[in-house]
């Protein structure tokens, strides 16, 4: 059964994306497989070189950082969210892949939540 | 409504009781299904959904006491209702173990609910044949 965990909220304004990323985790660190789609205002996630020290927060770049490590099979990244934020994919963290948010998309995954 | 096979479901609530409509949705769902024969596996509260379990919640005598209406629902139909321990620590609810743990001058939750960990999600959406989710909307 893979899941697809879609995180649709900027990152320093909710914790809704950081409880995204929890279950994604889990449910990597249970051995279902998981993938995370970022769109979205939530495709701020993935801008490099955030430093939320300013506002007493860690950067969830780092957060981010261990997807792998837990087993996430991939970080995708709406291509039109990230054009209307100004994102590149060169400004980008590494290992993200540009998707359409779309039915096509979704019908990949048996299951698709969102934390919030 | 046709005939259909029982379902299972694990119910996430993420949505609070009086800021959002989310418990209050999620147990009008829980109750037909309950009626129509199919059965509630697990209710999962995540995000703002764990003050559902508070036991210090006293809304004024004319509304609707969500997490009592839960909780006897819960109870009369033995049902598991769980808190996302990490949600449920952020927001200041927890059980005695979890107040001894932190040294924490009380213990709010509920009866009968539970405080775990995700994967009692994990194995929710597993064993049961749907997971349905019900957020605050915003």
């Amino acid at each position: 059964m893979s899941t697809l965990i879609m995180i649709d909220q900027p990152p320093y304004g909710a914790w809704t994306g950081r409880e995204a990323l929890d279950m994604a985790f889990s449910l990597a660190a249970f051995d279902q497989p998981a993938s995370l789609l970022f769109t979205g205002a939530g495709v701020n996630w993935l801008r490099q070189s955030q430093d939320a020290g300013g506002i007493g927060q860690k950067t969830v770049e780092k957060n981010l950082s261990a997807a792998p490590i837990f087993g996430i099979e991939a970080i995708l990244a709406d291509r039109a969210s990230c054009k209307s934020y100004g994102l590149e994919e060169s400004s980008l963290i590494d290992g993200v892949t540009l998707v359409n948010n779309d039915a096509a998309l979704l019908s990949e995954y048996d299951h698709t939540a969102f934390a919030g | 409504m046709s005939e259909t096979a029982s379902e299972t479901f694990t119910l996430v609530i993420t949505g609070a009781p009086y800021s959002s409509q989310a418990p209050e949705t999620a147990l009008g769902f829980a109750q037909a299904a309950v009626n129509a024969g199919h059965r509630i596996d697990r209710v999962f509260l995540y995000g703002d959904g764990v003050h559902l379990a508070s036991a210090l919640c006293a809304p004024p005598s004319d509304e609707t006491h969500w997490p009592e209406e839960w909780s006897r629902f819960l109870a009369d139909h033995s049902i598991s209702g769980v808190a996302c321990i990490a949600s449920a620590l952020r927001r200041g609810l927890v059980d005695e173990t979890e107040q001894k743990r932190y040294e924490l001058p009380a213990a709010n939750l509920r009866h009968p609910f539970e405080i775990a960990g995700l994967g009692e999600w994990v194995e929710g959406r597993i064993k049961s044949t749907r997971t349905l989710y019900f957020h605050a909307g915003d």
